[in-house]
């Protein structure tokens, strides 16, 4: 039984009068794909905000590798191995597709403004091998041809998979989807599952948001649901296409009701 | 030097009270363009200058009162008090409305983040500020006495003069109003609204336009009102006060929470008796770095103000 | 404008090392040689054309470069920046009459001055965002002058005196008007904080500044320290202005408060808004034309910070991103894939 990579405990989570999360608690495995799905508004990037500290949480406990998350600032959890993509696309526009990736590779390295700024040896080699990564990601994703473009100057599906080009330059252990397939046709659905598992085989863990039923059930080995800020389910994927309680929610009414 | 002060204590108060008026109108600029455009309206300070100088023309030139002039009474001081009154909030008002047409508008249209409109509004008031001081020749102006400035009663030990009483009732009476509207009218929800949920007012069929225009206008007729009320008490006014006044009345803003009306009456006193007190043991001289402290205090404690928003909050 | 920028880039990435060397030499000795023009169309009728070359125009530059990484580079907007060109003449100023240190002794002390006051200036006030950072930096560069004003040890509203100017180098001697040993003296700072700033952009720290101006909260999330980097900018901005306040104030021997008011923050700041923030060759031109054609076209002169205002609300409006926008690199790379 191995340690779960992340684990949610009791996240309650209000603003003002509103609770936007309610005692969720759910386990992310390492090198699982977990499928999080729920009605809009049900709280799923919510989720994602309090895992990597926008955030903070009202009550419970998120640990990632055993240790809570609580108090600590937004870029130490990025570089403790947490990254995500956003809903709306929020790359740096006026930046070419090798710069965002490569200013999430800085996270990781040890050389600073100083170092950069009297041409040491150890800035030069840094920066040199993270620019040879940054093209690695962007090949891996399959849009290396536009590692020279203006991210804002790119279409809408390669800035989709800029984005979890740039997420991967930080070196995650867990990386964090919100709805990387919002806007594709099944054509590019079906390349982003096969990239999404890519992403698994090569040792990343994924937690992903989708609106998709089919693309989550097929590239996922788990799915949690929410509802109304509350889970109301965590199983495989097969199970939870059938479970009355996730149809009631999307739909409202139980498919046996008379 | 504390004795001193405990027997000046009551007029310094009254004193203090007049200022706050003072503040709380300009601040009301500030904070209701605020509350609409989540924007600092910089070019507010310079058309409180600008209203200043209206009220002097109006009482110098157009009523031809001199330093020597005769005072006016009854009932011809209070029309002469409420058309320079008036005259001031229209002139300040109109402006307002120019500048948001001129300098903010299509910044908006455009979405171009938070600086842009920020550096138009410095440029504008650059432009306005200049302007006058080229035209007074970089001296103050003063403004004559239209009436006398008797004392009306006395509490304590504390001689009540009359333009305090006058300022503090009338703005007062201003600052009720424009509640009143807020609060009663159409056009006031329709402001409350925008201030709370642009996007859900403009889905509603708001005209945000014309929501954001009024609002300057309001903000504007304020500011004026602060401006002749401010010549009534110091009888003075150069091109350099719009940037001394709007500071402190800034600062008045945020100590109550910027964005808000209820704040903008309590930042406003505070600051008017706080900065009166503070001359006096200190000396005018520092006014400046003391309202500078308060600020820095309000933003690094409770950022929030007393009654308002948080300007640290991120947004993702 | 535009055709002058790409076939500029074009030019550029198409030649190798030492033609890139010739042309950087060719443009230093251009810029060089200014102060020898003053007999031609460049003179300046109101004062001295030599004497405009060293103040406004190098000094005007020399700062729109610093404060270009704070607003133009970083997307803080700081009203204040005058404080760090106070803080580097009050240092030479106090220092240069009161102890036995020369301006070269004294340059680094000044620097270091601005750097902890923009330091300290900085760790509270990058916690708060946009317009209220705009108004503490405000309100800081206020204080300082207004503590100048008040404050004996920094002679009130007489300020400071006699001070003294540098001591020759190189046997070039540094009298009150032999104003082109100051002008090539700001050069060289100039081509230092030229140097600087093009090295850090292309690594972590202009990365980390780009990512910040765009999208704070996003860069935060994806692992940058922004705050770090923010004060960074800070300090590395106030370094500049405190240079150039030392210079300053060993150029006119003379320094009050009066000297160091809002309305110089906003001229730089006018500066770099219209030449193209983010831009450093857009800066620098941005300085030469507002800190130049004033003094070469008289009516300018009276009316200077009326302009300077329209500038600014012009600019923002017709033309947010300056004469020289940012990097249109990608331009010059798509006419190379085409050519």
């Amino acid at each position: 039984m191995t340690e779960p990579l992340l684990s949610l405990k009791n996240v309650t989570m209000k603003f003002g009068g509103v609770t936007a999360l309610n005692d969720v608690s759910f386990d992310v495995k390492p090198q699982e794909i977990l499928g999080l799905i729920g009605p809009n508004g049900a709280g799923k990037t919510t989720i994602f905000n309090v895992i990597t500290g926008v955030y903070a949480l009202t009550s419970g406990v998120i640990s990632f590798e055993g240790q809570s998350l609580a108090g600590k600032k937004r870029y130490k959890i990025t570089r403790s191995g947490i990254a995500r993509t956003f809903q709306n696309i929020r790359l740096w526009g006026d930046m070419t597709s090798l710069e965002n990736v490569m200013t999430a590779t800085d996270t990781h390295k040890k050389s600073g403004l100083l170092s950069g700024l009297f041409g040491m040896p150890i800035s030069r080699r840094e920066e040199k091998r993270d620019k040879a990564r940054a093209q690695e990601l962007l090949d891996f994703i399959g849009i290396g041809e536009y590692s020279d473009r203006l991210a804002k100057n790119l279409p809408y599906g390669v800035q989709r998979r800029l984005e979890i080009a740039r997420a991967l330059g930080t070196e995650p252990k867990l990386l964090l989807l919100d709805e990387p397939a919002a806007g594709f046709n099944p054509a590019e659905k079906v390349e982003l599952a096969d990239t999404i598992r890519r992403i698994r085989d090569a040792g990343y863990t994924v937690l992903l948001i989708e609106h998709d039923m089919s693309l989550v059930m097929k590239v996922s080995d788990r799915v949690v649901v929410l509802d109304f800020g509350q889970k109301i389910a965590d199983d495989l994927p097969k199970a939870i296409q059938e479970d009355p309680r996730v149809i009631e929610a999307y739909l409202g009414v139980p498919e046996n009701a008379s | 030097m504390i004795g001193n002060f405990l027997d000046q204590f009551w007029s310094l108060t009254f004193g203090g009270l007049s200022l706050g008026f003072i503040y709380i109108l300009i601040a009301l600029g500030y904070t209701l363009v605020y509350g609409v455009l989540r924007m600092i309206n910089f070019a507010n300070s310079e058309i409180f200058m600008v209203g200043t100088f209206a009220t002097v023309i109006v009482v110098r030139d157009v009523f031809k009162f001199t330093q020597s002039s005769e005072y006016a009474t009854g009932l011809r001081l209070w029309f002469i008090l409420a058309t320079a009154l008036v005259i001031s909030m229209l002139v300040s008002g109109l402006l307002s409305l120019v500048v948001e047409l001129v300098a903010y508008r299509r910044l908006r249209r455009r979405n171009s983040g938070i600086l842009a409109p920020l550096i138009s509004a410095i440029g504008v008031s650059m432009v306005l500020a200049e302007s006058v001081r080229i035209m007074t020749d970089s001296r103050p102006v003063a403004a004559p006495r239209a009436m006398d400035k008797t004392f009306i009663g006395q509490f304590f030990d504390a001689g009540i003069r009359l333009d305090n009483t006058i300022i503090v009732i009338a703005a007062l009476a201003l600052f009720i109003a424009l509640t009143t509207f807020i609060n009663k009218t159409r056009m006031g929800k329709a402001i409350r609204a925008v201030s709370m949920n642009a996007n859900a007012a403009r889905l509603m069929g708001i005209n945000i336009d014309g929501v954001i225009s009024a609002t300057f206008l309001i903000g504007g007729l304020m500011t004026g009102a602060a401006g002749f009320f401010y010549v009534l008490k110091y009888e003075n006014t150069a091109s350099s006060i719009g940037f001394e006044l709007g500071i402190a009345a800034f600062t008045a803003a945020i100590l109550g929470g910027i964005g808000n009306i209820k704040g903008a009456f309590f930042g406003g006193l505070a600051l008017g008796l706080l900065e009166t007190y503070a001359s006096f043991f200190l000396g005018t001289q520092w006014k400046a770095v003391t309202v500078f402290i308060v600020l820095v205090l309000v933003l690094y404690t409770r950022p929030n103000g007393i009654f308002g928003e948080s300007m640290t909050q991120s947004r993702v | 404008m535009i055709n002058l920028r790409d076939k500029g880039a074009e030019i550029w990435e198409k030649s190798g090392r030492p033609a890139r060397a010739a042309i950087v030499l060719a443009s230093i000795a251009a810029v060089a040689s200014l102060p020898f023009m003053g007999g031609t169309i460049l003179n300046t009728p109101v004062a001295s054309y030599e004497s405009v070359l060293v103040n406004p125009v190098a000094m005007y530059v020399l700062m729109a470069i610093g404060l270009n990484i704070v607003i133009g580079k970083s997307g803080l907007l700081d009203l204040g920046y005058v404080a760090f060109f106070a803080i580097g003449a009050y240092t030479m100023g106090l220092l240069g009459t009161k102890t036995d240190l020369n301006t070269w002794e004294i340059l680094p002390i000044g620097i270091a001055m601005s750097m902890f006051a923009g330091l300290i200036l900085g760790v509270p006030a990058l916690k708060l965002r946009g317009d209220y950072l705009a108004i503490i930096t405000l309100g800081f560069g206020e204080i300082v002058r207004i503590v100048a004003l008040n404050l004996g040890a920094l002679g009130r509203s007489e300020g400071i005196q006699n001070i003294p100017t540098p001591p020759a180098i190189f046997g070039f001697e540094y009298a009150f008007d032999s104003h082109r040993i100051y002008f090539w003296t700001l050069l060289v700072f100039i081509l230092l904080a030229i140097w600087m700033v093009r090295r850090l952009s292309a690594r972590r720290a202009g990365r980390a500044w780009e990512s910040i101006r765009q999208d704070e909260d996003v860069a935060e999330l994806l692992g940058v320290p922004t705050f770090k980097y923010k004060i960074w900018a800070f300090v590395l901005g106030a370094s500049v202005g405190g240079a150039a306040g030392v210079l300053y104030a060993s150029k006119t021997l003379y320094i009050a408060p009066d000297n160091f008011t809002l309305q110089i923050s906003i001229l730089i700041l006018a500066c770099v808004v219209f030449g193209g923030m983010g831009n450093i060759w857009g800066v620098i031109l941005g300085a030469v034309v507002l800190a130049y054609l004033p003094d070469r076209i008289r009516f300018l002169s009276e009316a200077r910070l009326l302009v300077f205002g329209l500038v600014l609300v012009i600019m923002m409006n017709l033309r947010p991103d300056g004469l020289l926008p940012r990097k249109k690199r990608e331009k010059a790379i798509v006419t190379k894939e085409k050519s």
